[in-house]
């Protein structure tokens, strides 16, 4: 399989151009996790935690599956020949889906994701350091662990109020 | 005491995410974004459908009750799932965490402080848009080490 090292090393200008498309939309995609959370406390609170979750998990099951339909063949090897650790990701979605829907209404949604963030970004640092789970391996520099402290600050800042 | 377990376990949800997030990003390298959301998507609701069957009590309000409206998370987390599996793969886990976080807390911040959404209003204070700032830098910190390393 080809590393993103080998693909930037190829075409650098692509590459880089692509990134800062994409930040922005990856921002946006955020924004729309908040909008998620913030209608799922509310109708968890109505309906119960794991029925708002089955909401989720359902209308989108429904929505992908259309848009797969008409989208027409994927490349790609079989779903079935694919390594088993790859298809537990379906497992861990729903564990945070029912935690959001459980503590919107008590912390609100900024403390929520402050709290959810905490968890991310210490954890996202360490699978590119180590190269956990089949992502890139890559090295964790100063800027990095700079970054990583500038997010504790942001943590304790709100945590204060 | 309940709320800092809840905590807790929020922040384990949070890293969860992440290690999902990773595994997507492989995934979707491999099989395409649709078939891996796909499959994200139907592993979640036949866990969740299991889950309900053998351990959520009857509720008086069922799914079919609500507005419409509250019906439309799903949407999102879609769209989520689809940048994120096409996303992680060119600018790293690191960095699209950060982004998502970035646009996480600016919607969380306006919601809680609108309550928009049918959510409790919570004022928008000067430690929480200096908060945001610091995810700003972060987020800077976190592109231009990305940057240089595969320049």
């Amino acid at each position: 399989m080809q590393t993103l090292d080998e693909v930037s090393g190829a075409a650098p200008a692509t590459r880089s151009g692509l990134r800062l498309l994409l930040l922005p939309l990856v921002i946006l995609a955020g924004m729309g996790l908040s909008v998620e959370a913030g209608l799922l406390g509310p109708l968890g609170e109505q309906v119960g935690h794991l029925w708002a979750t089955l909401s989720i998990f359902g209308v989108g099951s429904a929505i992908l599956f259309l848009l797969l339909l008409f989208a027409g063949p994927q490349k790609g090897p079989a779903l079935t020949e694919l390594p088993r650790w790859q298809l537990i990701g379906g497992f861990l979605g729903p564990m945070y889906v029912v935690v959001l829907t459980l503590a919107t209404p008590h912390i609100g949604i900024a403390m929520t994701m402050i709290a959810i963030l905490s968890g991310q970004v210490g954890k996202s640092v360490l699978i590119d350091h180590f190269g956990w789970f089949g992502a890139t391996r890559k090295k964790v520099n100063a800027e990095r662990w700079l970054a990583l402290v500038l997010i504790v600050v942001a943590l304790i800042l709100i945590a204060r109020g | 005491m309940s709320l800092v377990i809840l905590l807790a376990v929020v922040v384990l949800a949070g890293a969860v995410l992440s290690v999902q997030a990773a595994i997507n990003g492989r995934l979707g390298e491999t099989v395409g974004v649709l078939r891996s959301s796909l499959l994200t998507f139907v592993v979640g609701a036949v866990t969740t459908g299991l889950l309900i069957l053998f351990f959520e009590p009857a509720q008086a309000v069922s799914l079919l009750d609500v507005p419409k409206w509250q019906l439309t998370g799903a949407l999102f987390g879609v769209v989520y799932m689809m940048v994120m599996v096409g996303a992680v793969p060119v600018v790293g886990t690191a960095v699209a965490t950060v982004a998502v976080i970035v646009g996480q807390l600016g919607m969380g911040m306006l919601i809680d402080n609108f309550g928009w959404l049918g959510n409790p209003a919570i004022e928008l204070s000067s430690s929480r848009v200096l908060a945001m700032v610091c995810l700003g830098l972060a987020l800077v910190f976190m592109y231009r080490s990305s940057v240089r390393r595969s320049g």
